[in-house]
């Protein structure tokens, strides 16, 4: 660490700080290079086994045929190791290919069979045999899923807030639930021979007169099958490596193959005996929770804590080789895939699982646990450089600066991680929560952004997304979506007299809303537990054993479900514009407003291809470039994919309420009839400036989410939490929102996470961070995600990196929950040259000047592009 | 026991969070108004005047004609080119307020001590945690010396490093008054030849090179070089500047400042031509990188950037 004071750096430029990145194996390259260059299968075998079991288990409890799924997996499932691998375990036959999670929902595949190999974000190849297999496949689940149970319990009331797009369930209604962060440190020192055990002992004590004896002896069961089958399956790629040993002529290989077969006879069945053993470890238990279920976002989570002890006491390891094996492991991890439908795999191109690595932190007694495998893991991203894992970084007051210096160093490479989450922040709202405080020391983040007890939690994170303003919407039109009664009768806005009247039934529509998004939620997490409870995860949660209880039902220590708010920034800024300009300044009356709303400010809805406002679609992760009538097909696809999850309820009924949108009128008048309003509108001043008074709108909107949400109980016996945070898909629920009081057209999109709606924060990162940090984070107990977007040459020489590294320190002391930061590419350079409107916030800054980057001349810019390479 | 006096006024045409190139750390830049100087390349050129100035985008405009009724003096008419009759616009502001698209900004505000503090403290957490603080600059913060001396005054009140841009020209009195109160000064030297100097600024260097000597007494001193093609671009010139710099009072350190054209745009907006013309480029980083050289070989520190 350098010794020099930001000062004396400022006259010397002497780099001490950045410490560069060394290349990668030949190996590490060659497998990172066979992912980039394979073509993701739909594959069809975990399909075919898994409906094969639920033909042959029709009789049998939900736990034990649940047991039988993955003992048949396990035993039956293809086992391959690919070249070059040191660590061996995979979930599917060809790279980055996926199953389907048949059980769960199915239809939509077949709906897309014709166009997912050549969509152009994450096709998916599918052979014509594995068509006609699927086909089969698929008859035997027809009213069979766990979304048909699950939506066959939900009121009309609810439904009918889906069908409207008030909020989205679909994760979990459509897939498995995933997201937890289970116990892989015991597994690395016991095997999965203390599992047994421990069940065996709990089998044992049962009090057979008890009538909770039988599920707990149901459970206890199906654990043993599945913990049986899990040694067998490693027992399998030790048979396999050996004879693929046999076979090899080449010696250095035939050395590794022997190795890994080695390795495979011991661990998971026993106990690691070095560094080496703990990775294979670690991944076999990681994998098979993917093939249990098909949720997304199983979080490997504080990988560094849990694999340290077996790099500090293996005499044998070596740096160099601790880093090509953990090389290895995020590779597997970007080796993973999961397929979606079309339009959701555009909002989250990239093939991504969300699997979070997250580093540093404290233990019990908060002791910093930085350490080698923490340096080492953010090496690792800077030579895989794949979506996968998410890797996420704890800080705290007491986060070493050299360690917070090479975080940031890895920032820069512009892969838009790490992540940073504030230890200060977080782990008070874990208490606040219930969670003891040597406990909450030790959490983790997981996911995208949400905080997990690691093995001893079942968050239910995103559990839905909320989206606040079309509850705003509904709200200036009493309780109304195109005429029709969706919410509740809370007046006609265009008679309140003060914001406080329009705070009030806003608040009173929230409260209605956010009930029937929680029973939607419980009719969800309710159905899993029913008829799909998950015994190999449930052994690895604390307490499951114990209660003779799988996660899904309860078993876990602490339970949540934690659905996030989105747009709540919008729906802040909104009320702002309404107090300001109607009831304040008087600019215009609310009856003006909602007839310029209603109209869509003269614009036409849905938007069509001459307002030049109609490229929402550039946005979107992957962007597009379909013409303006393909577009409008993929709004319409973009609605259904985000109110049907992957798309299966009243998608017809859907599509008209979105060709209604908002008001159901086709924009009367013109623009210039409302351009004086749209532009006092626009020019209202707006979150993310740092401005107290404004800020403070938003900062209510979150408030009574996050109040109201943590008034509900979840199925499982926990309490609901708050989130903030719509990952990519703000694009898509603004699909939702009519015309906004902010002078936002209707169907365009809504801010992103936390941050400041697009372009509209001109006063520079502090003070967008300062607004951020004035929401109430800890209450958003489930997380909250802020991004920044830097020009590379602001994060240039060690004052870059350490700047950055002030920004992080700054925003956490004035406790902002995380961070994460975009560094800005050419592409976006280009993008913010055609809608400069949407990226007032990209500044140039250099000595004595700056200048907003879309207020450069043309030529200016282009010379800016031409240098923007991602050079570090 | 040092006054300050928190009610003092000073026109200021732009308050800039998060500069990171203008002193240590992260910094706020308050830029105020009024500068002796006209340097040809200048990239603030709303500085220059000690009054408030209009700014016209025309691509913002809706042609709604508001601003026309506002003037008091007839010097907006839609014919007229930029819209704006400079000769009789006297920076009022009438316009601007009324505007709702914002095409017409009016650059120059009254702000007092107190409230440029209260906008200021708003970032004293980063100012903590990067070794950063508040730079003053212009303009010519000289020019508006009694105020700049009661901000700097009030800055150390609050424990905060300060740094001022500065092209050195200014009255003894003011010298005197204000480098006392600041940490570093990032003192401006263009050429060291007045013929030079006065070509390219509209000013000789007199004056500055006998101010540059007290400031190094005053506080520590930064050597700033714009170094701009076909004005200073030369190794002759910045042998002369190291050697200038080298006779100061515990200044060891030159910063070349690349030319850029990121103020071009300005000019159209304030109804002006861009003295340099459009078709210079801005200094290659490798023009910057041999100046570099020739500045330690004289045995200094170089920053190229700040």
């Amino acid at each position: 660490m350098s010794k020099m004071t930001a000062k004396e750096r400022f006259y010397n430029e002497k780099g001490m700080i950045a410490k560069g990145f060394a290349q990668p194996t030949d190996r590490i390259k060659r497998i990172k290079q066979a992912i980039l260059d394979s073509t993701p299968v739909l594959e069809s075998e975990r399909a075919v086994l898994v409906t094969q079991v639920y033909k042959e288990t029709e009789g049998m409890t939900p736990i034990m045929r649940r047991a039988k799924v993955v003992e048949k997996l396990l035993t039956e499932g293809t086992v391959i190791i690919r070249d070059d691998e040191l660590i061996v375990g995979c979930r599917n036959i060809h790279r980055r290919s996926s199953d389907i999670g048949v059980e769960f929902s199915c239809k939509w595949v077949e709906d897309e069979f014709e166009t997912i190999a050549d969509r152009s974000t994450d096709p998916f190849y599918i052979s014509d045999e594995n068509k006609k297999i699927l086909h089969d496949t698929f008859k035997y689940w027809e009213g069979r899923t766990l979304s048909e149970y699950a939506t066959a319990t939900m009121s009309e009331e609810t439904l009918r807030a889906q069908d409207n797009g008030v909020f989205n369930v679909g994760n979990y209604l459509f897939g498995g639930v995933g997201h937890s962060v289970v116990n892989y440190e015991r597994i690395m020192a016991t095997g999965f021979t203390g599992v047994i055990e421990e069940v065996e002992a709990a089998r044992k004590s049962l009090d057979r007169s008890d009538p909770d004896s039988i599920a707990k002896e149901q459970f206890y069961e199906a654990v043993l099958i599945t913990y049986r089958a899990c040694i067998q399956y490693a027992h399998r790629y030790e048979r396999l490596a050996a004879e693929m040993a046999a076979k090899e002529s080449n010696p250095v290989r035939k050395a590794e193959l022997l190795q890994i077969s080695k390795n495979c006879q011991h661990v998971p069945e026993f106990g690691a005996r070095n560094f080496y053993e703990a990775c294979q470890s670690f991944w076999f238990v990681h994998n098979i929770l993917n093939i249990e279920t098909n949720g997304h976002s199983y979080s490997p989570g504080p990988f560094d804590r849990f694999m340290y002890p077996y790099y500090k006491n293996d005499p044998t390891i070596t740096e160099d080789f601790a880093q090509e094996l953990i090389d290895c492991i995020f590779l597997k991890m970007s080796d993973c895939n999961k397929v979606r439908d079309d339009l959701s795999a555009q909002a989250f191109a990239g093939y991504q699982l969300f699997e979070m690595i997250a580093l540093g932190g404290q233990d019990e007694g908060g002791i910093d646990q930085t350490n080698t495998i923490s340096y080492l893991c953010l090496t690792a991203l800077a030579h895989t450089g794949m979506p996968s894992p998410s890797l996420a970084v704890r800080v705290s007051n007491k986060t070493p600066d050299d360690f917070l210096y090479r975080v940031c160093e890895t920032i820069r490479l512009g892969y838009g991680m790490p992540n940073v989450f504030n230890d200060e922040v977080i782990i008070p709202a874990m208490v606040n929560r219930g969670v003891p405080l040597e406990l909450a020391r030790t959490y983790t983040p997981s996911g995208c952004v949400e905080p997990d007890l690691n093995h001893r939690y079942d968050g239910w994170h995103d559990a839905a997304s909320y989206n606040c303003a079309k509850v705003l919407d509904i709200t200036l039109h009493n309780g109304r979506v195109d005429g029709k009664l969706v919410g509740l009768e809370t007046g006609d806005v265009t008679k309140f007299t003060c914001i406080e009247e329009l705070w009030n039934a806003f608040e009173k529509q929230m409260e209605y809303f956010i009930g029937l998004m929680v029973e939607a939620d419980n009719c969800i997490d309710r159905a899993h537990g029913q008829i799909c409870p998950l015994p190999y995860q449930s052994a690895l949660i604390e307490d499951c054993i114990s209660k003779g209880k799988s996660v899904q039902e309860g078993g876990a220590r602490y339970n949540f479900s934690g659905p996030q708010g989105c747009a709540v920034i919008d729906t802040g800024d909104s009320m702002w514009c309404i107090e300001k300009n109607v009831f304040r300044d008087k600019r215009f009356t609310m009856a003006e407003l909602m007839d310029a709303l209603d109209n869509n400010f003269g614009y036409p809805i849905p938007a069509g291809s001459s307002t030049g406002h109609d490229d929402w679609g550039r946005h979107q992760a992957g962007g597009c470039c379909a013409d303006s009538s393909d577009m409008e097909s993929k709004i319409y696809e973009a609605v259904k994919a985000i109110l049907g999850g992957s798309g299966s309820v009243n998608l017809s009924d859907i599509r008209s309420t979105v060709a209604s949108c908002g008001s159901g009128a086709t924009g009367g008048g013109s623009p210039e009839k409302y351009a004086a309003m749209r532009n006092i509108l626009d020019r209202t001043e707006a979150f993310g400036n740092d401005n107290d008074e404004v800020d403070a709108y938003a900062v209510r909107v979150a408030r009574i989410y996050c109040e109201i949400v943590q008034r509900h109980r979840c199925a499982r016996g926990g309490q609901f939490q708050a989130g903030m945070y719509p990952v990519s898909a703000n694009v898509l629920y603004g699909k939702d929102v009519g015309a906004l009081p902010t002078g936002r057209l209707a169907k365009t999109p809504v801010a992103d996470g936390v941050s400041p709606r697009a372009g509209k924060d001109t006063q520079g990162p502090t003070a967008a961070a300062n607004s951020v940090s004035k929401l109430d984070h800890a209450l958003a107990s489930n997380g909250t995600l802020y991004n920044q977007k830097f020009l590379p040459s602001a994060l240039e020489g060690d004052s870059g990196i350490q700047n950055l590294a002030a920004l992080i320190r700054g925003y956490f002391e004035r406790k902002g929950m995380h961070i994460q930061f975009n560094v800005v590419d050419r592409e976006t350079l280009i993008d913010a040259q055609q809608h400069p409107q949407d990226y007032k916030d990209l500044v140039i800054r250099v000595a004595g000047y700056s200048a907003q980057f879309i207020s450069l001349a043309k030529e200016v810019q282009d010379g800016i592009i031409a240098r923007t390479e991602q050079t570090f | 026991m040092v006054s300050i006096n928190y009610k003092a006024e000073g026109t200021v045409f732009d308050i800039q969070r998060f500069s990171i190139h203008d002193g240590p750390g992260i910094r706020t830049i308050v830029f105020l108004k009024g500068c002796p100087l006209s340097c040809l390349w200048c990239c603030n050129p709303e500085s220059q005047s000690a009054n408030p100035v209009i700014m016209y985008q025309p691509e913002q405009c809706i042609h709604c004609g508001r601003c026309v009724q506002a003037c008091q003096n007839g010097a907006i008419s839609p014919g007229e080119p930029g819209l704006v009759d400079r000769q009789k616009c006297v920076g009022c502001g009438e316009c601007a307020s009324v505007c709702p698209a914002g095409a017409l900004v009016l650059k120059g505000e009254k702000m007092s001590v107190e409230s440029l503090i209260n906008i200021l403290k708003k970032d004293r957490a980063v100012y903590r945690k990067s070794g950063g603080g508040v730079t003053i600059s212009g303009g010519e913060p000289l020019v508006q010396w009694q105020f700049a001396t009661e901000l700097l005054k009030a800055c150390k009140a609050q424990g905060w490093h300060t740094a001022m841009e500065t092209t050195g020209l200014g009255s003894e009195e003011a010298v005197e008054s204000v480098f006392p109160y600041l940490d570093v000064a990032l003192l401006d030297i263009k050429a060291m030849d007045p013929v030079r100097h006065k070509q390219a600024t509209g000013v000789s260097n007199e004056v500055i090179h006998r101010n540059a000597v007290r400031i190094a007494e005053l506080t520590q001193v930064v050597i700033r070089v714009p170094t701009i093609p076909t004005i200073n671009d030369s190794e002759e010139e910045f042998k002369k500047i190291s050697a200038f710099a080298k006779t100061l009072n515990g200044v060891d350190t030159i910063h070349v400042l690349p030319y850029h054209t990121y103020g071009e745009n300005k000019y159209g907006l304030l109804g002006s031509e861009y003295p340099m013309g459009y078709e210079i480029q801005p200094l290659p980083r490798e023009r910057a990188e041999v100046f570099r050289k020739v500045v330690e070989e004289q045995g200094l520190h170089c920053v190229i950037g700040g």
